[in-house]
């Protein structure tokens, strides 16, 4: 019997070996990688508990601050002053829900490395900085309550930047969240605005993707005027219906009327009503080259180098054996797809003179003593039209918002340009859009307005009913300044 | 090693559980208190205790035993203490009474094992009894409850709203093995030697294998109508390893290998946890959120743990689930990490290898097989839960000896323990 038990025994004694080599193997081998692993709920506890760095506004009031809740474990809490104002873009930093926007982005530059581990007190020691940075931020608190009261209710976005700095002024999607009961682990609550079917989590600004419709336009008449195909006194033929060579498909104008009483009809006056039977031509006058490069210059496709994360906007590279695809493309409908930070880059840019400056939200990163560490300097991100061009373009974009479908957004004392959208979204309304840009002696501003599915008013809404309204009081609010 | 040196490590056990729950204390922004104080004392009147009771009862037994038990409770103490002090401080009144379950033990044994033969069937009827009581419904006033999906648990209801909870198949455990000590201490020559032969093959006499049929159908109702993987396979492996060990025989535990294999198999057809379990071993990342989700979250601690461990109190074991039950190694790795981890290893070798020796330097079967099973079940014990949560094997829910929080499984290791104190005091004489 003596021989199998120490056989047995020794079985045992195998088994302790082979947890010995698990061990080895989860804790040593494999130790760092759990333990930096994204999905360790210890790394989110040992941020959420810590304290974070101050996040303010461009005028210094805060947006973010941490609290201390218990100071025997040195826990604290962030807590938002504006509650819902700045959700999306500056997320939240709590232990139930995890980490969102820039809390989640810049959390490694937020979040204190002082803690209790043996290399916290080395770093203590040796005097390395160990205290959360502060980020101020070029977002206007005036300017994200005027287009939350711009857009109320309805389903949308706000993105407004300085068109010669390419900093965000304002960045507003409803509906919004209230970050405050996120960190009291209000379950409820977080569940709610999971599933709810508006979407209130979601950053419509810059992680939704909208047809562009008529707002497109921009940039076809961009791509025309500095092809030489087109100029603003060039004539169109005013036709009810565009027949699309090569398919059945059709483009007709606004309410499948006349643009312009069936008499020829200037690039301009087409642009200022926005005939898309006019644009529609130009589309299939346009080398498909000159068409692509031009939206690519406007930053589609590309990574626009904001300082958040952003989805790129979309259009199609090959037209070759689409002319169709093309003149629908032309007035910003078919697959082009565009996140409302795009089309305010494109207002920008044409308020900019053509120079395409890198947007960014975080204005400077400070220490606790408020001392500055490092500050974002302005960057040119292209050149995407020649100033002749833009300097067109500016002038068709007044004169819509003089004579044409953006009369809403005027501004009095202030030259605004503008062009509106009316673009077929997937709700069954139309999704409705004003990109533009104000000016006055001191100020300048560029915007992006969004409405989902009609707003309001719902199958009837147009862009210059509806979002002119609201990006003419976000931009005034700006020129008015503080 | 002497009297002394046996007295002087317990009460080094009751000095490392004190520090710790001193330590867990202070890194929590707490002081230095009652509990540790009481800690102290519980450990000294417990294994103190129970080291007086063998001092004067049973003086020649093995001197290993009770340190090293005392030691690795020391540290699943502290590491439940400050997973949740009340726990730590029901966790004290247990060992208590397991200690005066073990005093009781060797007092009604101190004339060696001998009386538990006699009761053989008694305990064989009471083992089965206990494992399959908390069958009983949820309604009557002993009635069993259904935790996690296992039901495993017995609930007496005391008077008003107050009840009682136990798992009455940790103490069946024992009362089966020390039956089948017996029945397998008197058979082994049958087994070993009636053979029948077909063909050029011999093989035992079908009737023989009657036990083995018998085990693999108990370890099979455990595993179908208690939902209870890690408790059925204990029970099958620590009955092949001593069908085993009395015959020298291996087509024993080949065939119940082979037995338990087909029952595995169809168990995981026929059941979704079963699935579950298997994929949330081969692949827990897969499904983290979901299936894999415990195994996930023990990796994490421990890996968090990395060599010298986050310290007592400093680390996030209370993010693991179970971690005061099940999980107790997950949570003390993550704490003390590799170098305690492996410490905790090798107080559980050091114990099993002192229970072998037991085994081994017994001259009558009986012990000798009672020693040898009472071992392997806390070596087998101990290496399905820390190779479940170290996923060496598929996780089943079983406690950690000693050290992990529960009543059950600390009275009845206990009650084990001294039967094998009392087995070595018997080779002594």
């Amino acid at each position: 019997m003596n021989r199998s038990i120490r056989l047995v025994a020794a079985g045992v004694y195998l088994f302790f070996g082979l947890l010995v080599l698990m061990l080895t193997y989860i804790q040593v081998i494999r130790g760092p990688e759990y333990r930096d692993d994204e999905r360790n709920p210890r790394l989110l506890a040992a941020r959420a508990g810590r304290e974070r760095g101050p996040i303010v506004a461009r005028d210094g009031r805060l947006i973010a601050e941490s609290l201390e809740v218990s100071s025997q474990t040195a826990a604290f809490e962030r807590t938002y002053p504006f509650d819902d104002l700045f959700a999306h873009p500056v997320g939240y930093a709590t232990f139930l829900f995890a980490e969102r926007g820039l809390e989640s982005e810049r959390s490694a530059d937020l979040s204190s490395s002082r803690n209790l581990t043996f290399s916290g007190m080395i770093d203590e020691l040796l005097g390395r900085d160990t205290d959360g940075q502060g980020l101020r931020l070029t977002l206007s608190p005036e300017l994200q309550e005027a287009a939350r009261a711009g857009l109320g209710t309805q389903l949308g976005a706000v993105v407004a930047i300085e068109p010669s700095t390419g900093e965000v002024l304002a960045m507003y999607s409803s509906p919004t969240y209230d970050p405050n009961q996120l960190v009291a682990g209000d379950t409820a609550y977080g569940d709610a605005i999971n599933r709810d079917p508006t979407k209130p989590l979601l950053d419509r600004t810059r992680a939704e993707l909208y047809p562009p419709g008529s707002a497109f336009k921009v940039i076809t008449t961009a791509a025309a005027l500095e092809s030489g195909t087109a100029n603003a006194r060039t004539l169109f033929e005013d036709v009810p219906e565009l027949i699309l060579p090569g398919s059945t498909s059709t483009i007709s104008n606004f309410n499948q009327g006349l643009c312009n009483g069936g008499e020829p009809v200037t690039l301009a006056v087409a642009f200022a009503r926005s005939c898309n039977t006019v644009f529609g031509q130009l589309g299939l006058e346009l080398a498909e080259d000159d068409f692509v490069d031009m939206a690519q210059a406007f930053g589609f496709n590309q990574d626009l180098g904001l300082d958040m994360e952003l989805i790129e906007s979309e259009i199609p590279t090959d037209f070759t054996s689409n002319r169709a695809g093309m003149a629908q493309s032309a007035i910003g409908e078919r697959d082009v797809r565009a996140t409302p930070v795009q089309m305010a880059m494109v207002a920008a840019t044409v308020a900019n003179g053509g120079i395409s400056m890198q947007p960014y939200l975080v204005a400077e990163t400070f220490e606790r003593d408020l001392t500055v560490i490092q500050t974002m300097q302005p960057a040119i991100r292209e050149r995407a039209i020649g100033p002749g061009t833009a300097a067109a373009l500016k002038d068709l974009m007044i004169n819509t918002v003089n004579q044409g479908t953006g009369r809403s957004a005027a501004i009095e004392g202030a030259e605004v340009g503008g062009k509106t959208g009316t673009a077929q979204g997937p709700g069954g309304n139309p999704d409705l859009w004003f990109i533009g840009f104000a000016r006055n002696d001191e100020r300048a501003i560029a915007i992006a307005v969004v409405v989902e599915d009609g707003g309001l008013v719902g199958a009837d809404g147009t862009g210059g009913a509806v979002a002119a309204p609201i990006a003419r009081n976000v931009m005034a609010a700006w020129l008015a300044g503080s | 090693m002497n009297r002394i040196a046996e007295a002087s490590l317990i009460v080094g056990s009751a000095v490392l559980a004190a520090l710790g729950v001193a330590i867990a204390n202070l890194s929590s922004g707490g002081s230095v208190d009652a509990q540790v104080a009481l800690t102290f004392v519980s450990f000294v009147v417990s294994w103190g205790g129970l080291w007086v009771t063998v001092r004067r009862l049973t003086p020649g037994a093995n001197p290993y035993l009770l340190p090293l038990a005392s030691i690795l409770s020391a540290v699943g103490m502290v590491e439940v203490y400050r997973l949740n002090p009340s726990l730590g401080s029901l966790q004290r009144w247990w060992l208590l009474t397991a200690a005066a379950l073990g005093s009781l033990t060797i007092l009604w044994l101190r004339d060696g094992t001998a009386v538990l033969r006699r009761y053989r069937y008694l305990l064989l009827m009471a083992g089965v009894l206990l494992l399959m009581s908390p069958l009983l419904p949820g309604s009557l006033p002993l009635g069993g409850v259904t935790v996690n999906g296992s039901r495993l648990w017995l609930r007496l209801n005391l008077w008003g709203d107050s009840s009682l909870q136990f798992q009455p198949g940790e103490l069946g455990k024992l009362a089966l093995i020390v039956f089948f000590a017996s029945y397998l201490a008197e058979r082994r020559q049958a087994l070993t030697l009636v053979h029948r032969k077909v063909g050029t093959l011999e093989i035992p006499e079908p009737r023989q294998l009657m036990p083995l049929l018998v085990a693999w159908l108990a370890s099979l109702i455990v595993m179908v109508y208690q939902r209870d993987l890690g408790a059925s396979l204990l029970l099958f492996a620590v009955f092949m390893a001593m069908l085993y060990m009395a015959t020298g025989q291996a087509v024993f535990p080949l065939t119940g290998v082979g037995l338990f294999a087909i029952g595995t198999a169809g168990a995981f057809q026929a059941f979704s946890h079963v699935q579950r379990r298997y994929s949330a071993w081969i692949a827990p990342f897969d499904d983290f959120e979901g299936a894999g989700y415990q195994i996930v979250q023990s990796l994490f601690a421990m890996g968090s743990g990395s060599i010298a461990g986050s310290g007592i109190g400093l680390g996030r074991p209370d993010l693991i689930p179970s971690a005061a039950t099940d999980f107790i190694f997950a949570a003390i790795a993550e704490e003390t990490g590799f170098v305690g981890a492996v410490g905790v290893l090798i107080g559980f070798a050091l114990l099993v290898a002192a229970g072998f020796g037991i085994a081994v330097r017994s001259r009558d079967p009986f012990r000798k097989l009672l020693a040898a099973g009472i071992t392997t079940v806390i070596g087998v014990q101990s290496i399905i839960i820390i190779g479940g949560v170290t996923r060496l094997l598929p996780l089943t829910g079983i406690t950690l000896p000693f050290m992990s929080y529960g009543g059950s499984s600390l009275l009845s290791n206990t009650v084990a323990l001294s039967i094998l104190l009392v087995i070595s005091q018997e080779e002594h004489r």
